[in-house]
């Protein structure tokens, strides 16, 4: 009995293994499993296509792999004097992929829509959108926000509720947009089965058919190694030997990782949600300058991120808003224990250095659930020993981090965004303790100043010398020669196994979040074998 | 008789209501004591690329910022109309959400009670008729190991033998990549079920395999089997003929009564195996606070699992009519 | 029903095979939890050298990614879940005693517990584990809370029927016919039989606790990826194993399953010894 038990579905794995049809070569298709299913569907107005390509829909303007602008359905478009207002210019040549035309009332629809959805699309600075007629569209704003143009590059238009094949509550599971491909099946929590969308304005894309899994990471190695797939997503912990026939694929990133640190001392005082503020030690600029200076990068990108990764000075490193004059010799422990002796940090019997009775020793706080911080977290507190700083590696779960550690503890937190908007959250003293934006409530009014600048620049472009600015002027900012409100540690580097046959383009630097961004050169990706 | 027989079902359904009832209430109250900040979960990782004002707008569109008494009362007003709310995670009414996943666990669930009920059934009449024997005892060493493993565990290790290792049986998945649902024969879907399905059915095996074994020792002391014995039949024999009968039913109760465990093994074979059912939805739910969802799955598997009990007291009753005031370990 | 009529029937080795297997027990309980006492914190501390090496001399079972020796990090994640496996089988007989004297009490108490005893059997176990770890927002805590709330209703049934039996037991009887109170009743004459009835059901709740832990972990409602609970290791081997890191699933699974096989045949056994009725199912 028992070895007919074992046998049986042998025989039977055998059997079926005939009946299957191999995929398809002729290569009109692409098998991807990139990970990023959005849960909620492909719902624009809820957050869909903030990272990469939004496939379905299409964009007012679109980034060249350099981060520049590119018109897509807008031809022209122009910001009032008063940066109040937006004015733009459309293709008249758009279509849906059921034929019908898309006009301005469809844009106007999609952004007040948006403004108002309460999903992940941030819009509530608009204050309304207005279409002039079929071809020009007027977007109100409610203060001056430079930022506001990325929603131009990340909010594909749908068709307005008014029209009979208008939007309605299950847009997400039937999508309807004017993009490259337009939605066969999706057979949620699997996989998304997409073909060409005949009436796509733009160039005509090289495959025919898209297949995207949505499967787990060792899920996806394994349908790797079985030679399934085109293109596939890999943890850069697991990233070794690609499968044969795939090549390595790493795509830079600002998804980085960075120290967050409390800047004001320890007074006693707690937040309305009732978390403790501050840290006597991580408040003393000597200790943050010094962890800055002593951190060796390189090492941490090698362990951490076995090497899939690049040095983080910034939060936004290799970004036009980016000062690479923020730069230091960092790996440098003789120099940082230098600055802690001018600053009085004296080095006590049990290897700590103290100052005014105070010990220098902070726990650094990483969400428990990530083990890439974690890692991080003990690698950096061995990289501060030796410099007489206890770092203490604390895991914790998010909303204890919230209660407990969020404006007291230094915080191993993620960010990168195509947007400085980030900056703005991350820098400026109107989000300090706002829980997560600015939690260590750094505050400087100069670094204020230039970021405000920035939002009523005239345009994108003159924004990006005033963000520079904050953070590094030649004599102030927030970086890391300025007060080093962060120690920033690392950029991921997202790694990709792809059929050697493919040729993906030029990639732009992605932002956080593995997996969807590489879509973003997705018009040009070629097959190069027949 | 008939009039009894009624008057007990309806005390029946009268109670499965109450039960309903309480764990709706201990649920809700439940879901409302988490610290866990709803907005933040919607968010995930986009946690701090929203402004204030759209946290706000956030919270005020899925209703998380009402008071727990006002969330509740809403809900049990929309329950009593049929109504099971909508789901944040899923952005989809919840009983969509629920019809679609339990239909795609259901094969998953019969085929594993099903494998669990018969193969456990035949081990225990096998090792019950041979008590002692090598047969026996390799039986009773499986099914003592087999209840001391972690499903998922198991799970992770036939996953890598058969699907990483052997390429049998596909990796993930209820359909192959590319093809589309309404294209995929049952031979495929049966293909894409068997390791999911044959390892969730292994997590039954061993009590009831045990509990047949404890039944079958019974039947060959009793005067029964001696007697057969004496007219010539052997052990093998009675087993099938006797011992199967004697056994198959109090099997069946415990299969029945032990829904709620299978429930619980396919929330984690699910995870492991990526197939997209109930189970693999309750983690979504509970991890990213959709309260609408979770509400819903535990009212559902409750009446299920409760159904599920409720026919193993009666069959249990009808078996053993002795049996009034039933005491099972 | 009383051990020492049982023991005097059948002091065959029944009872010896019982003592062998409770000393292997405390052998291996013991062994575990001084072990990773003994090991210290320097036994698991990364080396960023030594990252995912096979077995070996050197790291019996190998170490992980961060260059941990993985026999160490087993037998500490062993301890942690025996720790947290004997608090939520101590709570829940503790529970599971409290609400069966509580259903003696009278028809509504017993309507009560009978509901909730119906209320927790009807929800899977694993689904209201998910909802109380929820509640909690997950940690060692809630894990305890979670699997002592969800696994007594089976032992207070049981313990309700031999409360039911004793109560109405002669002895019971005049001791309340002497005009002693229902407390001193209770803890002079009822409590001292539940006894070994407690520890068995304690027994048999063990295997299933630490079982819980794991699967709960195992999917990110339980202890945090920090501590080196068994689940946690579990869960984190899973993505190395398609790589082919298989020691870090292998040997902490076999951990587990070494440890819940020997407590759940010292239950087994303990239950054979008192209970010989029951121990047939």
């Amino acid at each position: 009995m028992p070895r007919r038990f074992v046998f049986w579905p042998a025989s039977v794995a055998i059997c079926l293994s005939f009946t299957f049809p191999l995929p398809v070569l002729a290569k009109d298709e692409l098998v991807l499993a990139i990970g990023g299913e959005p849960d909620q569907g492909y719902d624009p107005l809820l957050g869909w296509g903030q990272y990469g390509h939004p496939l379905f829909q299409s964009t007012l303007l679109v980034r060249r792999a350099d981060l520049s602008s590119k018109p897509d359905l807008a031809t022209a478009w122009s910001l009032s004097d008063d940066r109040l207002t937006w004015t733009l210019e459309l293709r008249d040549d758009v279509r849906f992929s059921d034929g019908s035309p898309l006009t301005a009332t469809d844009v106007a629809f999609t952004f007040n829509q948006a403004a108002k959805a309460g999903g992940r699309a941030d819009l509530s600075v608009l204050q309304h959108a207005r279409a002039l007629d079929d071809r020009h569209v007027r977007l109100t704003l409610k203060e001056p926000r430079i930022t506001f143009v990325e929603s131009f590059y990340t909010l594909g238009i749908v068709p307005a509720a008014g029209r009979d094949n208008g939007y309605h509550d299950s847009y997400g599971r039937q999508p309807l947009g004017s993009g490259p491909y337009q939605l066969v099946e999706w057979q949620e929590g699997e996989q998304l089965i997409v073909e060409r969308n005949p009436y796509f304005h733009g160039p005509t894309p090289a495959f025919e058919r898209l297949v995207f899994l949505f499967t787990g990471e060792d899920t996806t190695l394994a349908a790797a190694n079985a030679g399934r797939l085109d293109v596939a997503a890999v943890p850069p912990a697991l990233a070794g030997q690609p499968p044969t026939g795939m090549y390595p694929l790493e795509m830079e990133t600002v998804d980085n990782r960075g120290i967050l640190f409390p800047m004001h001392p320890d007074d006693g005082e707690r937040r309305g949600t009732g978390a403790p503020i501050g840290n006597d030690v991580t408040a003393d600029p000597a200790i943050r300058h010094a962890i800055n200076l002593a951190l060796d990068r390189e090492m941490l990108v090698e362990v951490a991120l076995h090497g899939h990764g690049r040095p983080a000075y910034g939060p936004a490193d290799g970004l036009p808003w980016s000062n690479p004059e923020d730069q230091i010799e960092d790996a440098n422990p003789e120099a940082a224990i230098a600055l802690l002796e001018d600053a009085d940090w004296r080095l006590g019997d049990n290897g700590l250095r103290h100052k005014n009775g105070q010990t220098a020793r902070f726990r650094l706080t990483y969400p428990a659930s990530d083990s890439t911080r974690q890692m991080l977290a003990e690698v950096v507190a061995a990289m501060l020993t030796p410099l007489g700083i206890e770092a203490q590696p604390t895991g914790r779960h998010w909303d204890e981090i919230e209660r407990e550690a969020l404006h007291r503890d230094a915080i191993l937190f993620g960010w990168g965004s195509h947007s400085p908007q980030e900056i703005y959250y991350l820098y400026h003293s109107q989000h300090a303790g706002q829980a997560f934006y600015n939690a260590g409530d750094y505050a400087n009014a100069t670094v204020d100043d230039y970021l405000d600048a920035a939002q009523q620049a005239a345009s994108f472009e003159d924004s990006l010398s005033l963000w520079q600015k904050a953070q590094w002027d030649g004599e102030t900012g927030y970086g890391m020669r300025g007060d080093a409100a962060w120690a920033w540690l690392v950029n991921l580097e997202h790694v990709y196994y792809v059929d050697e046959c493919l040729d993906l383009g030029e990639l732009p630097i992605a932002p956080h979040g593995h997996g969807w961004p590489l879509t973003a050169s997705l018009l040009d990706w070629q097959w190069e074998c027949d | 008789m008939g009039m009894r027989l009624i008057a007990r079902f309806t005390a029946r359904c009268g109670r499965l209501l109450l039960v309903l009832a309480a764990v709706a209430v201990a649920a809700f109250s439940l879901i409302q004591a988490s610290p866990i900040d709803p907005v933040d979960a919607y968010l995930g990782p986009q946690v701090a690329q929203v402004s204030p004002e759209q946290r706000t707008l956030i919270a005020e569109r899925w209703g998380f910022d009402d008071p727990a008494a006002v969330q509740f009362v809403k809900w049990a007003r929309n329950l009593a109309n049929g109504e099971l709310g909508w789901s944040h995670v899923y952005n989809a009414p919840v009983s969509d959400i629920i019809a679609s996943r339990f239909r795609a666990s259901l094969s998953l669930l019969a085929i594993a009670w099903l494998g669990s009920t018969l193969l456990g059934f035949a081990l225990g009449v096998i090792a019950g008729s041979h008590e002692g024997s090598l047969a026996d005892r390799l039986i009773r060493l499986y099914s003592y190991t087999l209840a001391s493993t972690p499903i998922f565990w198991l799970a992770i290790a036939v996953l890598l033998l058969f699907s990483v290792g052997l390429g049998w049986t596909p990796v993930c998945c209820a359909s192959p990549p590319g093809m589309l649902r309404a294209d995929v024969d049952w031979l495929t879907r049966l293909h894409h079920l068997l390791l999911p399905a044959l390892t969730l059915s292994l997590l039954g095996v061993a009590q009831i395999a045990l509990h047949t074994r404890a039944r079958m020792l019974e039947l060959m002391r009793s005067d029964i089997a001696l007697y057969a014995l004496a007219q010539g039949a052997t052990r093998r024999d009675i087993a099938w003929r006797h011992g199967a009968r004697h056994a198959c039913l109090p099997a069946l109760t415990l299969a029945l009564a032990s829904l709620g465990e299978l429930f619980g093994g396919s929330i984690l074979v699910e995870q492991v195996f990526a197939y997209p059912g109930l189970g693999q939805a309750t983690v979504e739910a509970g991890l990213r606070s959709d309260i609408p969802l979770l509400l819903a799955i535990a009212l559902f598997t409750t009446l299920f699992v409760s159904l599920g009990n409720a026919f193993a007291d009666l069959l249990y009753r009808w078996v053993d009519p002795r049996l009034r005031e039933e005491v099972r370990p | 029903m009383m051990p020492s009529v049982t023991a005097t029937l059948r002091f065959d080795n029944r009872r010896l095979r019982t003592l062998l297997i409770a000393l292997a027990t405390l052998l291996a309980l013991g062994l575990v939890l001084t072990g990773s006492a003994l090991l210290g914190e320097q036994a698991t501390r990364p080396d960023f050298q030594a990252r995912l090496l096979p077995p070996g001399i050197d790291h019996w079972f190998g170490t992980d990614t961060l260059g941990r020796d993985l026999f160490s990090r087993t037998i500490e994640g062993l301890s942690l879940s025996l720790w947290v496996g004997l608090l939520a089988a101590g709570l829940g007989t503790l529970v599971a005693l409290v609400l069966a004297v509580i259903s003696t009490l009278g028809r509504p108490f017993d309507a009560a517990v009978g509901l909730l005893v119906d209320m927790i059997l009807g929800l899977p176990h694993l689904v209201l584990l998910i909802l109380i770890a929820f509640a909690l927002g997950g940690g060692t805590q809630a894990v305890i809370v979670a699997v002592a709330l969800t696994h007594w209703p089976r032992l207070t049934r049981l313990l309700r029927a031999e409360l039911l039996q004793i109560i109405n037991a002669d002895y019971v009887r005049l001791s309340y016919h002497f005009g002693k109170s229902h407390g001193f009743v209770l803890f002079h004459h009822v409590l001292p039989h539940l006894m070994p009835q407690c520890l068995v059901g304690f027994l048999l709740l063990f295997p299933h606790a630490i079982l819980h832990e794991a699967a709960l972990t195992f999917l990110g409602f339980g202890l945090t990826p920090g501590q080196p609970a068994i689940g946690v290791l579990l869960a984190e081997s899973l993505r190395y194993l398609s790589a082919g890191h298989w020691w870090l699933g292998v040997f902490p699974g076999l951990g587990l399953l070494l440890t819940v096989l020997i407590f759940d045949r010292l239950g087994a056994s303990m239950q054979a010894l008192f209970t010989p009725r029951e121990a047939q199912t």
